[in-house]
């Protein structure tokens, strides 16, 4: 029925999922990083409609959990961003390595 | 084998993780972005290749569009001639990297020869009338919370990203 | 009868107050301390009255029940116990009259005060004691209390050593005895004397374990009674203040080993072989005592090595079955021993030195210490007439009946040793002219000559309640009722007695010619075999011996053990340390407030866990 292997797709999405988990582990510039934690969650996103189409029992569920996944990142990116101005207003910095107030 | 659907599929990939890899190794933040355009986008041709139109026009519109402009308007509002010696060494790099690549190898020994038997299924026709419905059906309630979530998130960056303007005053008297 | 459980209470209430008030009453202690013993005392001898009437009585009540065990306390009145009372309770109370004065201007007089009440309560306790457990219970407060008194003066280091040594010589017999116990209860089932000497005398006890535990329990009673070889605390402990050599080191405390075999006895009567080393101790002691005694210039110390030999004659006593004559002579002993101590501490006020060698000439001196001195010296040089010849004469038989002759010619040249020595002492003290400059000498104020004048004169009749030619009443009276305990009255050949008085005489004798009238040299001795004047010096060399063997090895041991310590216990424990310490190191260097880095290693642990399910197909398959 279809010629694409499922394990393309999830090969797919593990790839972007750690080039996104790499770049919000490694990068200094929050834009960035919250930019990688969209790119991780457009990965599972992924994985999501693929079992909705070729999962074991296929149904309209998977997508309706990627609508609500990016919907929540949707207002994730709001508030981060948010926080970010917030921030960059105090320290004049948007690196995040400077932001080490969690060491207490 | 060398079907449309996968031709496509490969195309799109490519143009995918190309787009990730340059998020990577571009310098400037504005380039990043872009970078990342074509991968949402990509990523868009992926769900309509999985038979999910209303996803795919809901990413290019969301993320394409909205969440890429947001963080557009981050990157101009504030500064990034930035180029001061970052504070961690390569070494966690280098111990990310593994352990990002130690990753990848154990979850695709999961998934390289997963063979789940493909049953019919009617997901591409009346694609957005299926989601609607069952989003008023079935998933009426968390459809509901997540219009409270989107008001919270609303309120919240609005109250976080203002002025604060009580603060300011004091600061003026002192 | 019923309430004589009140009267160790009263001296532990003597105690209390006076810890609790001691401060405020100050020198009105005394008479606290002095009214609460007189209360004993006079309980004592009713109980005493009324013992000779009526029969045993024992009252217990239960203390602990564990499971079907039952462990009671409790105290009974027999004729050995109710002797003790009054034998206790009436020297403490002279010591505690005689201390009024004796340490007048002390300023921790409440706290010697408030010692004495425990040091009474504790040994009054220890004779009513109806069972083992509730007499080691108090023995060992018997050992707190003479702890207490010996490092009284505890600024002087040696009186603080002497009172270390008391403690530890003490438990070393303190172990045996309470292995004995246990022993004793795991064979019969019971810590009550009653039961456990019907076990014995049913035969229930096999003879093995009978010998085994009468011997550990001697050793208790060696410990406290300084019996050699653990005698050497004793001469030591006369650090304390002289009323608490009378106190304890004459009459209570080193009586409570003698006590204790007494109390035991038909335990040991039931096994040969524990009375023969009793007997064998006992004479040992007895005569190796009076050898040392005999070169001795401490005043204090020759009294001391006296008491060592005197407590070895009541053990020989006992061992040889002679239980009225260990006792009556327990009794005898405590008089003449404390008359003399007090004689020797109102000596000491006096002169203010403790060495006889620059005494002399005291007799005119001291008008009333002097004789009373004298009649004690003759109590316990066995002269005819005063109450040691009785008691020493009874313990003569006693080893001739049990045909103990080796013992018995030990027994006598240690008589006439004794009555050398305290002759010695005597005439060195208050004979001649004084050897060196004396000022201000001044006889003892009355508090402290009245208790000398009572224990003078009991010193002189306490003999003739058990004479061969009045009736043996003590003896009957002891063992009326309890065959175990032997006869009453021991005959032996009538020589016996001759030789006894004429040993005395012999050495009372010679003591005269050679420091009363010098017409012998006095280094008769030292000059002709010095080797053996310095052995009797030197106390048999007993305390060195001690050092070289027990004490450096256990130095040696400890030295081992520390080097153990340092290097290898410290060595692991330091690299316990500096591991955690560089754990610790390089964690805090992770909590470095970076958010990437927090992510960073829980992502990689995550990973890691990850690559080993994906290894091994499973965690830990």
């Amino acid at each position: 029925m279809s010629s694409v292997p499922i394990s393309a797709f999830l090969a797919l999405a593990l790839i972007l999922f750690c080039i996104g988990l790499y770049g919000a582990l490694t990068k200094r510039n929050t834009v960035i990083v919250l930019i990688s934690i969209e790119l991780m969650l457009n990965a599972v996103n992924i994985n999501l409609v693929t079992f909705s189409k070729y999962g074991v029992a296929p149904a309209i569920t998977g997508q309706v959990f990627a609508l609500f996944v990016i919907t929540v990142a949707a207002a994730e990116a709001a508030v981060g961003l948010a926080i970010l101005i917030a921030l960059y207003r105090n320290r004049k910095t948007v690196n995040i390595d400077e932001m080490d107030q969690l060491q207490g | 084998m060398l079907t449309g659907e996968f031709i496509a599929f490969m195309a799109l990939a490519l143009v995918a993780i190309i787009g990730g890899v340059l998020l990577i190794n571009l310098t400037k933040v504005i380039h990043m972005v872009v970078a990342l355009v074509f991968t949402f986008v990509s990523i868009a041709g992926i769900f309509v290749i999985l038979s999910a139109e209303f996803i795919a026009a809901v990413q290019i519109l969301i993320y394409s569009g909205a969440i890429t402009i947001i963080m557009l308007f981050g990157i101009m509002l504030t500064r990034h001639d930035d180029t001061s010696e970052p504070i961690t060494g390569k070494w966690r790099k280098l111990f990310l990297l593994l352990g990002v690549l130690g990753f990848g190898v154990a979850v695709y020994i999961g998934i390289y020869n997963l063979d789940i038997p493909q049953a019919a299924n009617t997901l591409h026709v009346d694609n957005t009338e299926q989601i609607g419905i069952s989003l008023y059906s079935h998933f009426i309630i968390p459809f509901e919370l997540t219009s409270v979530l989107l008001l919270v998130a609303l309120i919240g960056a609005i109250v976080l990203a203002k002025k604060d303007e009580d603060d300011e005053k004091e600061a003026e008297k002192e | 009868m019923e309430n004589a459980w009140l009267i160790p209470l009263f001296p532990l209430l003597s105690f209390l107050v006076l810890l609790l008030f001691g401060r405020k009453l100050k020198i009105a202690s005394a008479y606290v301390g002095i009214i609460l013993v007189l209360v004993s005392f006079v309980y004592s001898v009713i109980v005493l009255f009324e013992r000779f009437t009526a029969p045993t009585h024992k009252a217990e009540a239960v203390w602990l029940s564990i499971g079907e065990l039952q462990l009671t306390a409790g105290f009974e009145v027999n004729q050995l116990n109710a002797l003790m009372l009054v034998l206790v309770s009436l020297v403490s109370l002279l010591v505690h009259i005689y201390s009024k004065g004796y340490m007048d201007g002390d300023e921790r007089f409440p706290v010697f005060y408030a010692y004495l009440g425990l040091f009474t309560f504790s040994m009054l306790g220890l004779v009513m004691s109806p069972n083992l457990l509730q007499t080691y219970i108090f023995w060992e407060l018997v050992g707190v209390g003479s702890f207490l008194l010996i490092g009284f003066y505890f600024y002087k280091e040696s009186a603080k050593q002497a009172a270390k040594k008391a403690f530890i010589m003490t438990r070393i017999g303190d172990v045996g005895l309470f292995i004995g116990m246990i022993l004793l209860f795991w064979q019969t089932g019971s810590f009550e004397y009653d039961e456990i000497f019907a076990a014995v005398g049913q035969g229930e006890v096999s003879e093995k374990w009978i010998t085994l535990t009468a011997i550990l329990i001697f050793i208790g009673a060696i410990g406290k009674s300084g019996q050699f070889p653990l005698h050497t605390w004793l001469p030591d402990a006369m650090e304390g203040p002289t009323p608490v050599s009378a106190l304890i080191h004459a009459a209570t405390m080193v009586a409570a080993g003698v006590y204790l075999v007494a109390a035991t006895f038909p335990l040991f009567a039931a096994s040969e072989t524990a009375l023969m080393t009793v007997a064998v101790i006992g004479a040992i002691t007895a005569i190796f005592a009076a050898s040392i005694g005999l070169v001795q210039t401490d005043i204090k110390r020759v009294l001391a090595f006296s008491t060592v030999s005197q407590l070895g004659y009541m053990m020989l006593a006992l061992g040889s079955a002679g239980y009225v004559a260990g006792v009556f002579h327990l009794m005898t002993h405590a008089f003449f021993k404390a008359l003399l101590f007090l004689a020797a501490g109102s000596v000491i006020h006096a002169v203010v030195t403790q060495d006889i060698e620059k005494m002399g000439g005291l007799w005119k001196k001291l008008r009333f210490t002097g004789p009373l001195f004298l009649i004690g010296t003759l109590a316990i040089s066995g002269v005819p007439l005063f109450s040691g010849f009785f008691s020493k004469d009874e313990i003569l038989m006693a080893a001739w009946a049990h045909g103990n002759y080796g013992l018995f010619w030990l027994a006598v040249i240690a008589a006439f040793f004794t009555a050398f020595y305290m002759f010695r002492l005597f005439f060195m003290v208050f004979s001649g002219e004084s050897r060196s400059k004396m000022d201000n000498v001044h006889e003892s104020p009355g508090v402290m000559i009245g208790p000398m004048i009572v224990l003078g004169v009991l010193a002189v009749v306490a003999g003739y309640v058990n004479t061969p030619w009045f009736g043996a009443f003590l003896g009957d009276w002891l063992t009326e009722g309890n065959p175990a305990l032997g006869h009453g009255h021991v005959e032996g050949p009538a020589w016996i007695m001759f030789v006894a008085t004429a040993v005395s005489l012999l050495g009372i004798l010679l003591a005269w010619l050679m420091y009363s009238k010098k017409s012998l040299e006095r280094d008769w001795l030292s000059s002709r075999a010095p080797i053996s004047y310095n052995i009797l010096v030197n106390k048999y060399f007993i305390d060195e011996f001690y050092k070289l063997s027990f004490v450096y090895a256990a130095k040696a041991i400890s030295l081992f053990l520390k080097f153990i310590e340092i290097f290898l216990v410290e060595g692991i424990m330091k690299a316990i340390g500096g591991i955690t310490q560089a754990f610790a190191n390089t964690g805090s260097k992770l909590q470095n407030g970076q958010v990437q880095t927090y992510g960073t290693v829980a992502f990689v642990g995550l990973a890691v866990l990850l690559v080993i399910f994906a290894l091994t197909g499973g965690y830990l398959q």
